[in-house]
């Protein structure tokens, strides 16, 4: 290595640098770990997964929704059914992709082997994020491009901006569940409590989260505690009418579920019709202007969050514990 | 400038204490033999110079660096071989040496360091096929990457068969005359006799003895190791032998029929009178130079001898 490293090694002899970031040693576990990732079953699995999801809708509005191709909407309702798919599926496999991903090496005892070479703790539960997101990634950008061809046969045609969209967003929203999963892999040394983790939050966002909004209403139908419903007017068909909602707040919780954020995520990215009509606030509802956290552009934000908090966590945590 | 100081270091786990108050150096370019049996403390004591694991107290500085703030410069000059590390199953032995080739910007080439680990033959081929002692000798070389200024080999005779091993104590003689300071653990005192030019025994988390293999064997009494296997024996007969003037230590072997091992200076024939006046039936003795294997199991087995000077 330059002469750098040792000048630093010598002149700040009080500061640490051990638990730097290192950019190259990070870019090496990462390529390192897709190496190792990349030749397993499940990477060409995942890439015939999504080739198969993306034909298999494709093929059946063709066969099946003459109505919709007459409207030219055709890449609209692919994106919005294949979005609807993957995001249940993308989060079970960024889960089961990060699961092992560093506990496992504590249980084999190879994450020995990265350690000992000059790589720091932090390097290690980044290059694995980036290693692990990238499997993901390349995996969807696989099935996708080879889709391509096919589904354009099948729907005369589409739209690349809302398919490029769809593929855009999967991998950011891949890539936040890969990132909860990393670090939770890099807190336990035991794969099996890893493994209890990621049904924890796959129970955590599919059950409870989902389920929040529909217990925030209902709490607040019965005024219970601060939970009280907000009443607003709304115009249907010409008439003013008083309607009421949710507090201000329980939209924000609601709203950090990384699956809300990744179906407005596409509603921002793509111009997909269904993906906005299945949207449950307007304006309206909040005297004219949305609250800036139920912005479709604030989706990036949320997702954001789901990448940056849980990695913090990993590396503050990875760089404190005995191997 | 020793290649590593531990000072005073403590290392516990909950309750239980795995290092205490242990103490050494490593000079630069010698080869040092880490020796103790299992659970005495090498791994840990390795764990904490690669900043595995931190310290509970005392301090260790390695290359002149400390071991937590600098690790990163220290594992950049240091080779390593892990204990008990399972490879990377989908990745060929090309693969293995190239991300450490990356890892440590060495240029070094992947066939010309499988070679002298005799893998030259499997450069192409997946590490999850290897035999374990392919393993290891795969992690040799991934740790003679970069021509490291200190190499920390931790039990690298694992899995390896006689030959192997052999083969890799020579390695560690090569490595050591390009200046490499090589820092060896095993549990087994033949491996390190040959090449170590000093060595340190580590039982209970201590050290017990510091020294180079001469002043090792020197230090047990020099003599020689009397066996003598007898139909039966009592305490009485085992202190007789004990209490005898020319006689270090006298430990019982095994029990169908036991053997009594003594060390001896003198005269051997007053050990087997002795037993003979107990009316113990002599079945067989034969008496050998006392080995270093004798040095290492006087001193973590039985009681515990004083600890030798530094």
């Amino acid at each position: 290595m330059s002469t750098e490293t040792d000048a630093v090694g010598e002149s700040t002899d009080s500061r640490s640098t051990s638990s730097r970031i290192h950019l190259g040693s990070i870019l090496t576990v990462a390529k390192k770990d897709f190496q190792d990732a990349v030749r397993s079953w499940l990477f060409w699995g995942l890439s015939v997964l999504f080739f198969l999801l993306l034909v298999g809708i494709a093929g059946a509005l063709s066969y099946f929704g003459e109505d919709i191709a007459a409207q030219g909407a055709t890449t609209d309702a692919l994106v919005f059914f294949v979005s609807q798919v993957t995001k249940w599926i993308v989060p079970l496999i960024a889960l089961i992709l990060g699961w092992k991903s560093i506990a496992g090496e504590r249980e084999s005892g190879s994450v020995k082997i990265l350690l000992s070479l000059p790589h720091s703790r932090k390097d290690v539960v980044i290059g694995k994020l980036l290693g692990r997101s990238a499997v993901l990634s390349v995996s969807l950008t696989v099935g996708f491009v080879l889709a391509a061809a096919l589904v354009a046969a099948f729907l005369g045609g589409f739209d690349i901006i809302d398919y490029g969209g769809l593929l855009v967003m999967s991998m950011i929203y891949g890539m936040a569940y890969t990132s909860i999963a990393v670090s939770l892999s890099s807190l336990t040394r035991s794969t099996t409590i890893a493994g209890a983790a990621m049904f924890c939050v796959f129970l955590l966002f599919y059950v409870v989260w989902n389920s929040l909004g529909v217990i925030f209403r209902l709490l607040g139908e019965r005024e219970f505690l601060f939970f009280d419903t907000v009443t607003y007017t709304q115009e249907f068909q010409g008439q003013e009418m008083m309607a009421e909602r949710r507090q201000d707040w329980t939209y924000f919780i609601t709203n950090l579920d990384p699956g809300q954020a990744y179906n407005r995520g596409l509603t921002f990215l793509t111009d997909v019709d269904l993906l906005e009509q299945g949207s449950t606030t307007s304006a309206q509802m909040f005297g004219g202007e949305l609250p800036i956290y139920l912005n479709d552009w604030f989706s990036f934000m949320i997702l954001l969050f789901w990448i940056g908090v849980p990695l913090g966590i990993g590396l503050y945590r990875f760089d404190r514990v005995d191997i | 400038m020793p290649a590593i100081t531990v000072d005073n270091l403590t290392k516990s786990f909950g309750q239980a204490l795995a290092l205490d108050d242990l103490s050494f150096r490593v000079k630069e370019g010698e080869v040092f033999g880490f020796l103790g049996p299992n659970g005495a403390g090498k791994s840990t004591t390795i764990n904490i110079v690669l900043d595995f694991a931190r310290p509970t107290d005392g301090s260790v500085s390695v290359l002149g660096m400390d071991a937590q703030r600098n690790s990163r410069d220290i594992r950049q000059r240091t080779g390593v071989l892990p204990e008990g590390v399972k490879t990377y199953d989908r990745l060929t032995a090309r693969q293995h040496l190239e991300f450490a080739i990356n890892s440590k910007n060495a240029n070094d080439e992947p066939e010309a360091l499988l070679e002298r680990v005799g893998l030259e033959d499997a450069i192409d081929r997946k590490a999850g096929g290897f035999s374990k002692g392919m393993s290891q000798r795969l992690m040799l070389a991934m740790a003679l990457v970069g021509e490291p200024d200190l190499l920390i080999l931790d039990e690298p005779s694992t899995g390896l068969d006689p030959n192997g091993a052999r083969e890799m104590r020579d390695l560690v003689r090569e490595e050591n005359e390009r200046g490499a300071t090589v820092f060896f653990s095993s549990h087994i005192m033949e491996q390190v006799e040959e090449v170590c030019d000093r060595v340190g025994i580590l039982r209970d988390g201590e050290m017990v003895a510091v020294d180079s293999v001469e002043g090792l064997r020197d230090s047990v009494s020099g003599g020689t190791s009397l066996r003598v296997t007898v139909d039966r024996i009592d305490d009485a007969a085992l202190q007789a032998v004990r209490s005898l003037q020319d006689v270090t230590r006298a430990t019982v072997e095994g029990e169908d029929p036991p053997t009594i091992v003594a060390s001896v200076n003198g005269s051997k024939t007053a050990v087997l009178s002795t037993l003979e006046d107990h009316g113990i039936e002599i079945q067989d003795f034969q008496t050998t130079e006392s080995s270093l294997e004798d040095v290492f199991r006087s001193y973590t087995t039985g009681t515990r001898p004083e600890v030798h000077a530094q």
